[in-house]
């Protein structure tokens, strides 16, 4: 029962949400079963597009588990993309001049990109817990700083002189990762890494104390939680995994080097799927296929048909606000007939 | 040195503007006690439809127009999810700027047939107004003439939000709403149709910063043009507790802020960094904001 209503809410939202889509694609004289038959082809269609999106989805379920983690514990964390931006970075320089076996050295730069991540978000818990300033703002801005930063570096001391665009150079051969049966190891990783953050948010008491704090803080500062430490503890874990998310995508994307651009828009991605996924773990698992599936396909659907790939990312915050309108409004309509229930009996 | 200082403050005053018509639009919902944070988006919708509608009907009146339009039609949206579905405030501003992101990428493809940005010698930008009794003393003169005729219109609003905030029936109900909504509602008004107001004035204010951005800024529509104006406009807001003045007064030191980096370019200091300015202000201000906050 506890399970049947979300279920039927998402494939009700979902559903909503594709119908409001045809719209638009009728408008732009196209056939919405055409473009959803290419999205689907392209998406899910054979094992090629399968493991198409699975390999789309691995820097959505690590991003998407940072927010995820953070909106949970009741902190505010933005700043995905730019702790996305310098894990990625740090393990394309660290690839170029780092020599180590390639046994030490893929699993040695995931996770250097993934702790230069968490400095920076540490950056943001550091404000946070000596100035008390605001991470909601903070971790955005520091978005744009490590935007630029990340920018500059690739641009002026790391640059490949024969790329076309600022990138650095193409890490060492040794530290590609290998697929198994087309589906990046990457991938697998972030299951990995849905588990353990599973593990920790439902089986340690640091996870219970982050839970708490995200309910009330007051109750857990009065239950005798350290709000501070654990506030500086989930920006610093949240932001490992999206600097993980940046060093993954370097390691076992397709481009093996830092580009302009690399971030795409990866971090705003990620609070997307935890807004949908309502902050739960193995639902942002499912979100991050999700979209990772309507990524992958809009490469097909922009092959098949005339509707251009960026529609998809219109057709996402469809979907993320029809979701979040009917789960709420739901709410607010079940309210509402119970009170009214209670008031006819009151009046009788 | 006069002619750069001068210079300085003419760019200043034009960067500060978007930043400041935003935050305008964003303070009635701070006052209202709706967190709003969908300037972003509203701001780069606005300036999308500002380049439509001016290229598409060759007047800078009819942008002006259909940017309003949107700016109605997003702060509908908002009213909708956040006002009457009861979404958090939080989730449908994030929601809000993503649609606007992806509406305007996607149209942009769709009905320009470009990808990153839309540039014309065909778009009617808005016209600057010169003022020839100013601009014959010396420092004055460079500084005020020929800017777009929103910086001033922005000026204006900093005394208007002001009077209306504090001086009239709308904005003590509005006010009361932000502060005691069970006050509001004992009288006998809507609280939801006063945050719908609100709302309405965000998307207003927020669409004619994105008018400035796209057609009195610059003359060009780009992908992300916004360029998270919104947020800082936003970070103004909380900083200042929503105070028109002095909303004007700190989007101006942002303005300076910019420009500072343009001059330092000069010097051959990287663009990256000299682009950084206004965030690591934002960071600085935070941080003084919060030291005051301490030591009171």
């Amino acid at each position: 029962m506890s399970l049947v209503r979300p279920i039927s809410q998402t494939i009700l939202a979902i559903a909503f949400a594709f119908f409001v889509a045809s719209i638009f694609i009728l408008l732009h004289h196209s056939s919405p079963l055409e473009v959803y038959g290419a999205l689907y082809q392209y998406g899910l269609g054979s094992w090629f597009s399968f493991s198409n999106t699975l390999n789309a989805a691995f820097p959505l379920i690590l991003t998407g588990l940072s927010a995820s983690i953070a909106f949970m514990s009741g902190v505010v964390n933005l700043g995905q993309h730019g702790q996305f931006l310098w894990g990625a970075l740090v393990c394309a320089v660290l690839g170029v001049y780092l020599k180590l076996p390639s046994w030490l050295g893929i699993p040695a730069l995931a996770v250097l990109g993934g702790l230069s991540g968490a400095a920076w978000a540490g950056l943001a818990a550091f404000f946070k817990r000596k100035y008390k300033m605001d991470e909601f703002i903070s971790t955005l801005m520091l978005n744009f700083l490590a935007e630029y930063m990340t920018l500059y570096l690739a641009t002026y001391p790391f640059l490949d002189p024969k790329a076309y665009v600022p990138s650095t150079r193409l890490i060492r051969r040794e530290y590609f990762m290998t697929n198994i049966f087309d589906v990046n190891v990457a991938f697998f990783v972030a299951l990995f890494m849905v588990f353990l953050c599973w593990w920790f948010v439902w089986r340690t008491w640091r996870g219970y104390e982050a839970r708490m704090m995200g309910y009330n803080k007051l109750f857990a500062t009065v239950g005798g939680c350290d709000v501070e430490t654990d506030t500086t503890l989930v920006l610093l874990l949240t932001g490992f995994l999206s600097g993980l998310a940046g060093a993954l995508l370097i390691l076992n994307g397709t481009q093996h080097r830092f580009t302009k651009g690399i971030g795409a828009n990866f971090g705003w991605d990620g609070v997307m799927i935890a807004i949908m996924a309502n902050n739960g773990l193995f639902q942002t698992l499912f979100y991050a296929l999700f979209i990772g599936f309507l990524k992958n396909g809009a490469v097909g659907m922009e092959f098949e048909t005339s509707v251009p790939s960026e529609f998809v990312l219109f057709l996402q915050s469809i979907i993320v606000l029809t979701l979040v309108g009917t789960r709420s409004g739901l709410v607010s309509l079940t309210d509402w007939l119970r009170a009214k229930r209670e008031l006819g009996k009151l009046v009788k | 040195m006069g002619a750069i200082v001068a210079q300085l403050l003419h760019a200043a005053l034009s960067s500060a503007t978007p930043i400041a018509l935003a935050a305008f639009g964003g303070m009635f919902s701070y006052h209202a006690n709706v967190f709003n944070i969908a300037m972003e988006g509203m701001m780069l919708m606005g300036a999308y439809y500002a380049v439509y509608g001016a290229y598409r009907f060759g007047h800078w009146l009819y942008g002006m127009l259909f940017a309003l339009l949107s700016g109605l039609i997003l702060a509908g949206i908002f009213s909708l999810f956040a006002i009457v579905l009861k979404v958090d405030e939080f989730i449908t501003g994030i929601g809000i700027n993503m649609l606007a992101l992806g509406w305007t990428t996607y149209s942009l493809r769709a009905t320009f047939q470009v990808k990153g940005a839309f540039i014309s010698q065909s778009i009617p930008a808005i016209p600057k107004i010169r003022f020839p009794a100013i601009e014959k003393v010396p420092f004055l003169g460079e500084v005020l003439s020929s800017h777009p005729f929103l910086v001033f219109v922005a000026i204006a609003f900093a005394f208007v939000c002001h009077v209306v905030l504090y001086r009239t029936k709308f904005g003590l109900r509005l006010r009361a709403t932000g502060e005691e909504p069970t006050a509001v509602a004992s009288v006998g008004l809507s609280i939801g149709r006063l945050k719908l107001w609100s709302a309405v004035l965000c998307g207003i204010f927020s669409a004619l910063a994105g008018v400035y951005l796209s057609l009195g800024y610059v003359t060009l529509f780009s992908e992300n043009m916004s360029n998270g104006r919104g947020w800082i406009s936003l970070a103004i807001i909380i900083l200042v507790r929503g105070r028109p003045m002095s909303i004007m007064l700190m989007s101006l030191v942002f303005g300076l802020l910019e420009n500072l980096g343009m001059l330092l370019q000069r010097y051959a200091v990287p663009p990256q960094f000299t682009a950084m300015l206004p965030y690591a202000a934002t960071l600085f201000v935070l941080y003084s904001y919060a030291r005051r906050l301490k030591s009171a």
